[in-house]
């Protein structure tokens, strides 16, 4: 599903992304775990396209070079991206831009795009099994959104869109004991044998609901270490310091 | 440069004027004469240099326009409606089939007030001096509108680098309730000016709302000075969609005489090209207790320019004046440009006045954050610039004309091109 090997990641000079090297099969979980500054969201950024970085090595997402696809044709094409700080929109109504993305992503994979009255069956269901209050639904995209709220909505995307590839940055961080809940319910039940996930987080938390596949510490731009759970829960115990 | 200078023999053309009328009429046009079109040197013109404006896109300004045959226009079909078709200017047809006629008097215009009022505004003078056309309505008390009434202003196909002078008046009396849609047609397809003078009374309690737009875009210069008088408890509320000309300067002045008198006006554009709009409103409160609340939301595109320029003055006697204002502007191009001019003239001491102004490019995160949903950047901005005008459509509240204007508006943006 996706390859990456020797990637190395640059902003503005200065040196994120060290030679970083992953393989993620269909239907797996990577955990990919790290102190802040480790560059973490750097490689979430770079797998969903975001400009402004000089990036070296080889990203291969379904045997493509990833980097030869733009952004727009990477979520067509199956990858999605939860945002760590999702951005607030002002004036776009949440319902109606959930379509706009959801209809571009069916069209370009050739399938028929929905009509208003299949998609609202659709979000309301989903919504639903995220325990969002439907009024959200028709409010500004994000904006106002408790920060509970822009994440399950990142998560609620997630379900509609259905991609391959699943990225989420820090989808944890911030949330509550139950939202956590949620948003790893919402994970689990969208778990099969062709979907992959890699789940960048600071905290174990997430993952004790999760049930990572794989657990990779990212420490200075590299991965410094791989293993099962079990990395995950050494490090809840030892801390970042104890891993080098 | 154009030397557009006006032969005094050109009132004698419009019409048999009486020696009170010529003597105004003659004053006004010298007037003008003496200053011509304004230029940035005049602060109120600094931004919208009109004389060069003009210079650059007219070879002639006739004021002789021959009239065209009643022409068909394709009415609004989404919603009943009254309606008053002007053509060029003048009024042709009327039709309120949903009110009682005994409350309403629409006739074509003619101006009986001649003020000695000295204008600073050449383009008053102008007005002043040569309109012969527009439309006077005038609704009697205690009566409220049941539909709205549409103006249809057409602009016909042999207008030809013609200047049109019109004068309109307004009057609601006494506890009525009116509302406008303002709706412009074209079918021209030359430069031409239009000089529009406006008079809006509200009596006592009188409520009036106004949404204008363009249906198509055209070459025509506008300018239209509006003098809005509003007594107490009455009530105006604006939603201006002013792009769609060449060049478009829009001077509104409200005067709230009366005590719990109150204006709102909002408005939103798209300009693209050179199209070149001034938005210059000036609220007088001269009474306490008066509202006034105003927002301006501007998308700039290609070379196009737009102002703003707004005044609050509150008078000493004005206490517990509300007063706001709020200009936002997009620019998606770096040759673009937006001026701003707020200002704030305050005697009374117990007010709440505030002003803001911003204007900046589209944010960068906002558009990675639509793409990477599978919106393509064009889309993305698209998105965007309608979710950033669309919070002045949403401020009306009948939802059949909201969805008439949120058409439009979409129809104006779709033009919007690469950049």
């Amino acid at each position: 599903m996706l390859v990456i090997k020797n990637l190395k990641a640059s902003v503005d000079g200065k040196d994120i992304l060290k030679g970083l090297n992953i393989s993620i099969k269909p239907g797996e979980l990577h955990a990919i775990m790290g102190p802040n500054g480790s560059g973490k969201s750097t490689l979430a950024n770079v797998l969903s396209g975001k400009v402004g970085y000089k990036i070296s090595g080889e990203l291969k997402y379904e045997g493509k070079n990833l980097q030869e696809i733009p952004i727009d044709e990477r979520a067509q094409k199956g990858i999605f991206l939860a945002f760590q700080y999702p951005t607030e929109i002002p004036g776009v109504n949440t319902s109606n831009f959930l379509r706009t993305s959801l209809n571009k992503v069916r069209k370009a994979q050739g399938k028929q795009e929905l009509d208003a009255l299949s998609f609202i069956r659709i979000i309301k269901e989903k919504s639903n099994e995220l325990g969002m209050d439907e009024k959200m639904l028709s409010r500004q995209l994000n904006v106002g959104f408790s920060g509970g709220e822009k994440k399950k909505n990142e998560i609620l995307q997630m379900k509609i869109l259905e991609p391959n590839l699943i990225i989420l940055d820090e989808t944890d961080s911030g949330l509550d004991i139950d939202a956590l809940k949620i948003v790893a319910e919402g994970v689990n039940s969208s778990r099969t044998d062709k979907k992959s996930f890699l789940v960048i987080t600071h905290y174990q938390r997430l993952l004790n609901f999760i049930n990572p596949d794989f657990v990779h510490i990212l420490s200075d731009g590299k991965i410094v270490k791989s293993g099962s759970m079990k990395l995950a829960e050494d490090l809840e115990k030892t801390g970042y310091k104890g891993i080098k | 440069m154009l030397n557009f200078k006006i032969n005094s023999n050109e009132i004698d053309n419009i019409g048999n004027f009486n020696a009170k009328e010529k003597e105004f009429r003659l004053k006004n046009l010298d007037s003008f004469n003496k200053n011509g079109f304004p230029n940035k040197k005049s602060e109120d013109w600094k931004f919208s240099d009109l004389r060069e404006i003009v210079s650059k896109n007219f070879k002639k300004l006739d004021l002789k326009l021959v009239k065209t045959k009643v022409q068909k226009i394709n009415f609004i079909k989404e919603f009943d409606h009254n309606y008053i078709i002007v053509t060029n200017g003048e009024l042709t047809s009327s039709n309120f089939k949903f009110e009682e006629k005994n409350k309403i008097k629409v006739q074509s215009y003619s101006n009986n007030s001649f003020t000695n009022k000295q204008e600073e505004n050449p383009l008053i003078n102008l007005n002043h001096a040569l309109s012969d056309k527009g439309y006077f309505l005038e609704i009697k008390e205690n009566y409220k509108f049941k539909k709205v009434l549409v103006i249809y202003n057409l602009y016909t196909s042999n207008l030809n680098e013609n200047i049109l002078n019109c004068k309109n008046k307004i009057k609601i009396g006494k506890n009525s309730e009116l509302h406008i849609l303002e709706y412009a047609i074209n079918h021209s397809k030359k430069n031409f000016f239009n000089n529009i003078y406006e008079n809006v009374i509200l009596e006592e309690s009188a409520i009036y709302k106004n949404i204008s737009i363009y249906n198509e875009k055209s070459f025509g210069y506008f300018h239209k000075y509006s003098s809005n008088k509003l007594d107490k408890k009455s009530s105006s509320t604006f939603f201006i969609f002013p792009s769609g000309l060449k060049f478009n300067k829009l001077d509104l002045e409200f005067d709230l005489n009366g005590e719990n008198s109150e204006c709102n006006l909002q408005a939103a554009s798209y300009l693209n090209y050179d199209d070149h709009q001034e938005i210059k409103t000036r609220i007088n409160h001269f009474a306490p207790n008066c509202k006034s609340f105003q927002k301006v939301k501007n998308v700039l595109n290609s070379e196009s320019k737009g102002v703003y320029q707004g005044k609050i003055f509150v008078k000493d006697n004005a206490q517990k004046t509300d007063a706001y204002q709020l200009s936002k502007a997009i620019l998606l191009n770096d040759s673009s440009e937006f001026n701003s001019k707020p200002e704030l003239e305050i005697y009374a001491d117990d007010v709440k006045c505030s002003h803001g102004s911003s204007s900046g490019n589209i944010e960068e995160d906002s558009i990675f954050y639509l793409m990477s949903r599978g919106l393509s950047r064009q889309e993305s901005i698209k998105l965007l610039i309608n979710g950033f005008l669309s919070e002045i459509t949403d401020e009306i509240k009948s939802n059949s004309i909201k969805n008439f204007i949120v058409n439009k508006l979409e129809d104006q943006l779709h033009e919007h091109k690469k950049h």
